[in-house]
């Protein structure tokens, strides 16, 4: 690696990475640790620490509370469905039909999930409002005020707010019962959750349409101290236990045998049949 | 707390589609198995006839837009698909599929791996998007003024790349010669249209600030002059580089863990606060 630059471009920036790797993360000294963090992996952690409190360590760099990562893995919970309707489970769904890696399969439905409409896709613009409507409501805006100014709006003028309204139903059955694990776990409400709740009133009210689980976990991380980006990276393998249950099920059954369908069952609207020109 | 009985969770009234539908794939089904299609049609051309009688560019380009291109557009995508073929073995994109195949991945996972890692915001799939809009947002106004407006951006001031517009800029401090070749090239094509022209003057602006032509903004103009969607942009950048990645995947998959670095101690350096 000794070739330099002909062009007079400053490459100082990539030259001091060039050939090595820098971390404050950690790593593994062969016969004497894995460090993460400031932690010794296999002394402090192994049995000694949850998952969830590694997996947000590593993701945010924080060590948090138990309590918290239990939370965190309630959350989790509440994204594993066993139905193979929603649309991260059924690519599970298609590929345990075709006898594709479990990896692959889970990997794929995970990937699905980094969507606009639900997943953890959605975390960092549902993050992002209720943040905002936080600053804006110390400044002096109702929380009624935030979503009569939200600016993006469907038909009929309903605000589309993250966080609120949910696809193919009303209402978040999945708020009560972390509500009520957050309670158990001593974890209390901060403002966030409070406008929060107090937006959702506003939107049944007006709208008919309440707060979403997404709603919910993005005041929550940001009353905890999460910001967005974090919360995204968070939640990243969100749904993969939902993904696993209908692969599983799809690959345990024979191929193609998982919601075949006849030719006929796709409705064709395009061009009429016609010779390929020379 | 939402304890409202009245807003418990209810089912919308929503109408789905009784039958997914597409306009771009017609199957016939054989006589003795609706499972079956005996025939198949692309934008109502019988793809066995196609196979024969078109060349891979041209069913690509028919795929997406609905009918086939003239031969100056299936020239532009063909110098496309082979110029962008290869991102190299110094890409991240190529790197993780590399790695993958050099810690013995199943070799069917080497280009989701090395697709997923292309589909980012730097130099992915998502800035080819972020590029196709921005061509198609200002194409209507003078390179050398949008130049102006994207210059006065902060630039970084720790030695990273700047890229003034999704498409454009630095890499590695410097102007990269591959897609500035592309672009002179491609502006020499018949195929070629007002974004490929927008792009070199725009690129003329910028290369007095060391910034020039990226390879997503190469794809972006080329791909808005053949008139596909920005939608589409972000995919068929990861389909041209495709067969790149997998290639140098497969180069490493039968060989051992020592084929490609693993750094010593003195090269990967952990700060003294991750250590206990």
């Amino acid at each position: 690696m000794s070739s330099l630059p002909k062009q007079g471009n400053e490459t100082s920036f990539w030259d001091q990475r060039r050939g090595r790797i820098l971390t404050r993360k950690g790593g593994w000294i062969i016969g004497e640790a894995v460090y993460n963090h400031g932690y010794s992996m296999l002394d402090d952690f192994v049995g000694e620490v949850s998952f969830f409190q590694v997996l947000t360590l590593n993701t945010v760099g924080r060590m948090v509370e138990r309590s918290f990562a239990d939370w965190l893995e309630a959350l989790f919970i509440c994204l594993s469905w066993p139905d193979s309707r929603i649309w991260c489970n059924q690519i599970g769904s298609l590929a345990g039909t075709l006898r594709a890696s479990p990896v692959a399969a889970v990997c794929s439905g995970i990937l699905a999930s980094d969507a606009k409409m639900y997943g953890p896709g959605c975390m960092t613009t549902a993050c992002d409002f209720i943040v905002g409507a936080l600053r804006d409501n110390n400044a002096g805006l109702s929380p009624e005020g935030i979503v009569d100014c939200h600016p993006n709006r469907r038909n009929g003028g309903i605000p589309v707010i993250a966080g609120y309204a949910r696809p193919v139903a009303t209402g978040d059955e999945r708020i009560a019962a972390m509500a009520r694990t957050a309670a158990k776990l001593g974890l209390e409400d901060g403002e966030h959750v409070s406008l929060a709740y107090e937006i959702e009133k506003i939107m049944q009210a007006k709208w008919d349409e309440s707060m979403n689980l997404a709603g919910y976990g993005a005041a929550f991380f940001a009353d905890q101290g999460f910001a967005a980006q974090e919360v995204y990276r968070l939640l990243s393998c969100w749904v993969n236990s939902g993904v696993h249950a209908c692969y599983a099920e799809a690959a345990d059954q024979p191929p193609e045998s998982f919601f075949p369908l006849h030719c006929e069952d796709i409705d064709y609207q395009g061009k009429p049949p016609r010779p390929v020109p020379a | 707390m939402t304890t409202d009985p009245a807003q418990q969770v209810r089912k919308r009234d929503m109408t789905f589609a009784g039958r997914t539908r597409t306009e771009i794939w017609q199957e016939i089904p054989s006589e003795e198995n609706p499972y079956l299609a005996g025939q198949c049609r692309c934008h109502g051309y019988d793809i066995l006839a196609l196979a024969e009688k078109r060349s891979f560019a041209e069913v690509l380009f028919l795929l997406f837009q609905g009918e086939l291109p003239t031969p100056e557009q299936a020239r532009m995508l063909e110098f496309l698909l082979i110029a962008m073929i290869n991102p190299g073995p110094r890409h991240p994109a190529t790197r993780a599929a590399m790695n993958a195949a050099v810690s013995k991945v199943r070799t069917q996972h080497l280009l989701p791996i090395g697709l997923s890692v292309l589909g980012g915001a730097h130099l992915g799939g998502a800035e080819v998007l972020a590029s196709m809009r921005f061509l198609g947002a200002n194409l209507e106004r003078l390179p050398a003024e949008v130049a102006r407006e994207c210059l006065a951006a902060p630039r970084p001031d720790d030695g990273r790349d700047f890229h003034p517009a999704p498409g454009f800029g630095s890499r590695f401090g410097g102007i990269d010669p591959m897609p500035r070749q592309m672009g002179n090239l491609l502006a020499t094509l018949p195929g070629n249209g007002d974004t490929v022209a927008w792009g070199t003057a725009f690129v003329e602006a910028l290369t007095p600030h060391g910034l020039g032509w990226l390879g997503p903004g190469i794809v972006a103009a080329c791909m808005r002059d053949l008139g596909f969607s920005p939608w589409a942009g972000a995919g068929l950048f990861q389909l041209i580089c495709a067969p790149g990645i997998l290639a140098h995947g497969l180069e490493l998959a039968d060989k051992p863990i020592t084929a490609m670095p693993f750094l010593d101690e003195e090269h990967y350096v952990i700060a003294a606060e991750a250590r206990k």
